[in-house]
C-alpha cells in the first residue's frame, strides 16, 4: 500500500471517527459579513465580525471588527452606522482579511446566519482576490432552526427565522446593534443554545445534517 | 489575549453593580479572557477546574446548592456565583443548577483576583455577596426544612412516574377500570395517534359514569377529560405544584415536546417529595368538617410561609401559594357556612379585596371581602345572607385570617350589595372627585371572586369588572384624581437621600415596608391596570399587561417590578425574623440591621419608586394639575 493512499486511508478513518465526537471538540468561527447591498456580484463586504468558540464557550477576546477600506459608505451609513472615517481609520485591505480567515478558519468550522448569503459573498470576494482554493466545513443557525421547526411540526411565521426572534425562543437578550460584530456574537450564543437544547451529547455530526456542509472557494 | 470591545458586553456590564463601579480601562482589563457558555434549565455547573471563577449572568435563573442538595441562594440576570471559590481559595463545592436556561459569562480568575486587589469597592462587594451566601449557607444547613426533601427547583421527570397505564378512545370504560385496578392506578392516558388526548381519572368514573347510572359499555371518549393540562418533564417541581393547586388537580400528565405522554405526576407523588408542602395544606383544608377542625390545620399557615420563605421561593410566588392557599380555604369556609344555613336563595359571589385580590399576602394579613346578589333581597333573604356572611368572616378568622379592622367585610351589610349596587357604588367613586373618597375605596379596585354560585367562571363578576373599566375609560378625571392620591404618599427618601422613619411609637425609628414602600408601588400599578382594557388584579401582573398595552415603557416596568420583589423580599424575611421572635408579624425593618450595601440598595429601590411616581405625574396628571 502506498503512503498516498495510507494516508487517504487515515484520514477517511479519521473523519469517520469524527462523527461520534461531541460538538464541543471542535473550535468554531462565527461569522456575520455587512454587505452594500444582497447582489454579491454587484455588491461589495463592508465589514467583517466574528468571534471563535473553542471548547464549548465563546471566547470573548476572540471577538473581531474589521471594516475594508475599499466599503463605499454612502446612503447604508443609517444600515451599519460605519461612518467614511471609521473606513479611513482602521479600513483594512480585504485581501489581507481573506487571508487572515482563511488562516483562521484552517482549523475551525464556520458559522453563519443564514449561509447562502454570507457564502454567496465570500465565494466572489475569493476570485476577486484571486487567492488559492480552500475548503471549509460550515454551519448555518438559520437552516438548523428551520430542521428543528420541520421536526417537531411546529409552523413557524414568514420572519421567525430571522436572527433577533430565533434568539428570543430561547431567551437571550435583545441586542441593540445590529452590526457584524454583535450580530456575529449574536449567531454563536443562538448555536450555543440550540446546541444546549439537542441534549448533553450532540455531535458536529448532527448539526451538519441539521444545517451544515462543506463548501469550496476557488479562484476560478 | 487582547481587549474585548463588544459594545453589547461593554453596555450590560456597565450598568451591574459593583461593574458599574469601575472605570473604563479597568473594565476591558477584567473583561480580558472572558468567556460566555449557554446553560440549560435543569443543567448542573460544578464549580471545578477553569469553571472554578466568579461568573456573571447575561440572562437567566441559577440555584446555588450544597453538595448535598441544600438550597443556599437563587440569582438572576445581573448576579454573580462562584464568588467564594475565587475568594476563599478553597472551593466550597457549591453546585449551580439552572433554574432557567441561562446566558452566562465566565470570569478569567487571576483577572478577577487582579482587580479584587486593585479596586477597594469591587472587593467590598464580592465579601458582602460571599458573607450574605455563607449566612443563608447556615441557615439551610440549620434548618431541616431546607433539606432536599423540599426543592422546589427539583424537575419533575426525577420523581414521575414513568410506567404509563394507557389507554384508546374507542375502549369501553369497564375495560379501561379493569386496567386501572390491576395496575392499582387512580387514573389512564388516553394517547391518540401517539399523542396525549385526554385522561380519565377514579373521579371521573364516578361523576360522569355511576353517579349518572351509566353503562360500563360506555367508550372512554365520552368520560374522558379532553386536552388535559400538562408539562414538560424538564418543567420544575413548583411549577407543577403551583399548576396542580391552581387547577385543583390531582393527576398532571407529563409530555414532550411532540405531545407524546412521557410520564405522570400525582399529588401523592408531590406529597412524597415534599413534607410540608402548600399542596398538602390544601388537601388536609377540603378534607375538614368543621371551623374547629378548618382552624386547627391552619395552624400550620405561619409554619408553611416560614418555609416557603426560608426556601427563597421568590416572592411573587409565595403570593401565589398563599393566595391559593387562602382562597381554597375561604371556599372550603363558605361551603360549611352554606351547609349550616342551608341553601342560598339566590346566585351569589363572594368577592374579595386588596391583598389577598392582588395574590400578595403575607403572615398575618386581614380579610377585605364582600357579597355580591344576584338581585336585591327581600328581608327574609337579607337575613340568610347575613348569618352566611357572620358565619363565614368569623370562620375565616378562626382559621387565622384577622378581621379586618374597617369593617371592610361581607358580614357589614354595607359590602353586601346587589349587582346593580355594587356598579352603582363602583360608579359613584368613579365619578366623585374628592381624592379623600377615593382614598378608602382604592381597596376595591383590587377586586377578585373567589366562589360563585352560579358559574364557575365568576361571570357576574366579570360583568362588574368590565363595566367598571368602561366607567374609567371614559373618565380621565377620575384617573387624575387617583394619581393625585398615588402620588399624595412619597417613599422614605428625606432630603439628604437619608431614611425618613416612623418617628415616634413601637417601630420608632424603623421603616414601615408595607406602607411606605409596597403600599407606593401597589398604587402605581393599579393606576396602569385601569388605563389597560384588560383587568388584572395583581401587581406584577397590572405591570405585565401595561408593558403588552404599551402605557409604559419595559425599563420602567421591569425596575417597579424589582422594587417590589426587592421589598417583599424583605418584608417577608423581617416578618419571618419577627414570627419566630415574638410569634407576630411585623413588617418593620430596622435599618441597622442592614449592611451598608443593602441600605445603599433599598434607596436605590425607593428611588425607582419616587421616578415612576413621576411619570406617572406626566402621564395621568398632565392638564389636571
Amino acid at each position: 500500500m502506498s503512503f498516498a493512499l495510507l494516508q487517504t486511508f487515515s484520514e477517511w478513518h479519521r473523519s469517520r471517527q469524527s462523527h461520534k465526537r461531541a460538538w464541543s471538540e471542535w473550535d468554531y468561527l462565527v461569522l456575520d459579513i455587512e454587505t452594500s447591498g444582497l447582489d454579491p456580484k454587484h455588491d461589495h463586504i463592508v465589514s467583517f465580525g466574528w468571534v471563535c468558540i473553542h471548547k464549548g464557550v465563546i471566547e470573548l477576546d476572540s471577538a473581531r471588527h474589521i471594516v475594508l477600506d475599499s466599503a463605499q459608505i454612502g446612503d447604508n451609513v443609517g444600515i451599519h452606522m460605519i461612518t467614511d472615517s471609521d473606513v479611513q481609520q482602521q479600513g483594512k485591505r480585504q485581501e489581507s482579511v481573506l487571508r487572515y480567515l482563511r488562516h483562521l478558519l484552517r482549523e475551525r468550522v464556520l458559522v453563519m446566519h443564514h449561509a447562502p448569503m454570507e457564502l454567496g459573498f465570500l465565494k466572489h470576494a475569493w476570485q476577486t482576490e484571486a487567492l488559492p482554493s480552500f475548503s471549509v466545513s460550515w454551519l448555518d443557525t438559520l437552516a438548523i432552526e428551520r430542521t428543528k421547526a420541520n421536526r417537531s411540526q411546529q409552523p413557524i411565521q414568514d420572519g421567525g427565522f430571522r436572527l433577533g426572534v430565533c434568539r428570543e425562543r430561547y431567551g437571550l437578550p435583545d441586542y441593540q446593534g445590529h452590526d457584524a460584530l454583535t450580530d456575529a456574537l449574536a449567531t454563536a450564543e443562538l448555536l450555543l443554545a440550540q446546541i444546549a437544547y439537542q441534549g448533553r451529547d450532540c455531535r458536529l455530526h448532527d448539526l451538519n445534517q441539521m444545517g451544515g456542509g462543506r463548501v469550496r472557494f476557488t479562484t476560478r | 489575549m487582547a481587549a474585548i470591545d463588544i459594545p453589547e458586553v461593554h453596555k450590560f456590564i456597565e450598568t451591574i453593580p459593583p461593574f458599574s463601579s469601575l472605570t473604563l480601562p479597568e473594565r476591558k482589563q477584567l473583561l480580558m479572557g472572558v468567556t460566555m457558555l449557554y446553560v440549560r434549565q435543569g443543567q448542573t455547573l460544578t464549580l471545578k477546574d477553569e469553571a472554578a471563577t466568579v461568573h456573571l449572568i447575561r440572562r437567566g435563573a441559577c440555584e446555588i446548592r450544597t453538595p448535598k442538595g441544600g438550597l443556599v441562594d437563587q440569582i438572576a440576570d445581573g448576579e454573580c456565583f462562584g464568588v467564594s471559590s475565587v475568594m476563599a481559595q478553597n472551593p466550597d463545592g457549591l453546585q449551580v443548577v439552572a433554574m432557567e436556561d441561562s446566558l452566562v459569562y465566565r470570569f478569567e480568575k487571576t483577572r478577577f483576583l487582579a482587580m479584587l486587589e486593585k479596586s477597594e469597592a469591587f472587593e467590598l462587594f464580592f465579601e458582602h455577596t460571599q458573607h450574605n451566601r455563607l449566612r443563608k449557607l447556615s441557615r439551610s444547613q440549620s434548618n431541616e426544612l431546607a433539606s432536599p426533601a423540599l426543592q422546589l427547583s427539583t424537575p419533575i421527570s426525577h420523581i414521575m412516574t414513568r410506567q404509563l397505564i394507557l389507554a384508546t378512545p374507542e375502549e369501553s370504560v369497564q375495560t379501561i377500570a379493569m386496567r386501572m385496578t390491576e395496575a392499582r392506578v387512580s387514573s389512564i392516558l388516553v394517547v391518540e395517534n401517539d399523542k396525549l388526548s385526554g385522561i380519565v381519572t377514579d373521579r371521573d368514573l364516578r361523576s360522569r359514569i355511576l353517579a349518572l347510572g351509566g353503562s360500563a359499555d360506555s367508550l372512554v371518549k365520552d368520560v374522558m377529560t379532553q386536552d388535559p393540562v400538562n408539562l414538560r418533564p424538564d418543567a420544575l417541581v413548583m411549577q407543577a405544584q403551583t399548576l396542580m393547586s391552581e387547577s385543583n388537580i390531582h393527576h398532571l400528565p407529563i409530555v414532550d415536546e411532540e405531545q407524546r405522554a412521557v410520564g405522570m405526576l400525582t399529588a401523592a407523588d408531590l406529597l412524597r417529595h415534599q413534607e410540608l408542602s402548600p399542596l398538602l395544606l390544601i388537601n388536609q383544608i377540603h378534607r375538614q368538617s368543621s371551623i374547629e377542625d378548618l382552624a386547627r390545620v391552619c395552624k400550620q399557615w405561619p409554619a408553611l410561609i416560614m418555609n416557603l420563605i426560608v426556601t427563597d421561593m421568590k416572592p411573587a410566588d409565595v403570593g401565589k401559594v398563599l393566595a391559593t392557599v387562602s382562597d381554597n380555604l375561604t371556599r372550603r369556609v363558605i361551603e360549611l357556612a352554606l351547609d349550616t344555613c342551608g341553601p342560598a336563595p339566590m346566585a351569589f359571589q363572594f368577592l374579595v379585596f386588596g391583598s389577598q385580590a392582588r395574590r400578595d399576602q403575607s403572615l398575618g394579613s386581614d380579610q377585605d371581602n364582600g357579597l355580591m346578589l344576584e338581585r336585591e333581597p327581600s328581608a327574609d333573604e337579607s337575613q340568610y345572607f347575613a348569618d352566611l356572611s357572620e358565619f363565614i368572616c368569623q370562620g375565616l378568622a378562626q382559621c387565622g385570617i384577622r378581621l379586618c379592622p374597617g369593617n371592610i367585610m361581607a358580614s357589614n351589610p354595607e359590602w353586601r350589595l346587589s349587582q346593580d349596587d355594587w356598579r352603582q357604588a363602583f360608579e359613584k367613586w368613579i365619578k366623585s372627585s374628592a381624592p379623600s373618597a377615593l382614598l378608602h375605596a382604592s381597596i376595591f379596585f383590587d377586586i377578585r371572586c373567589v366562589y360563585d354560585s352560579a358559574s364557575e367562571q365568576g361571570e357576574a363578576v366579570n360583568h362588574l369588572i368590565r363595566a367598571m373599566q368602561l366607567e374609567v375609560s371614559k373618565n380621565s378625571v377620575f384617573l387624575a384624581t387617583l394619581t393625585r392620591t398615588a402620588l399624595a404618599s412619597k417613599p422614605p427618601l428625606g432630603f439628604f437621600r437619608h431614611f425618613v422613619l416612623e418617628s415616634s411609637g413601637e417601630h420608632k425609628n424603623q421603616l414601615d415596608l408595607k406602607h411606605q414602600g409596597l403600599a407606593l408601588i401597589n398604587d402605581l400599578a393599579r393606576l396602569y391596570g385601569l388605563s389597560c382594557r384588560t383587568y388584572r388584579a395583581g401587581t406584577l401582573d397590572r405591570l405585565e399587561q401595561a408593558i403588552r398595552e404599551k402605557l409604559i415603557s419595559v425599563d420602567t416596568a421591569r425596575n417597579l417590578m424589582d422594587a417590589w420583589d426587592k421589598l417583599n423580599d424583605l418584608r417577608l424575611e423581617a416578618q419571618a425574623r419577627h414570627w419566630q421572635a415574638s410569634g407576630k408579624a411585623s413588617a418593620y425593618l430596622d435599618p441597622k440591621d442592614l449592611s451598608p450595601l443593602e441600605r445603599k440598595h433599598l434607596k436605590t429601590t425607593f428611588s425607582i419608586i419616587n421616578d415612576v411616581q413621576d411619570i406617572v405625574q406626566q402621564r395621568f396628571l398632565r392638564g389636571y394639575s
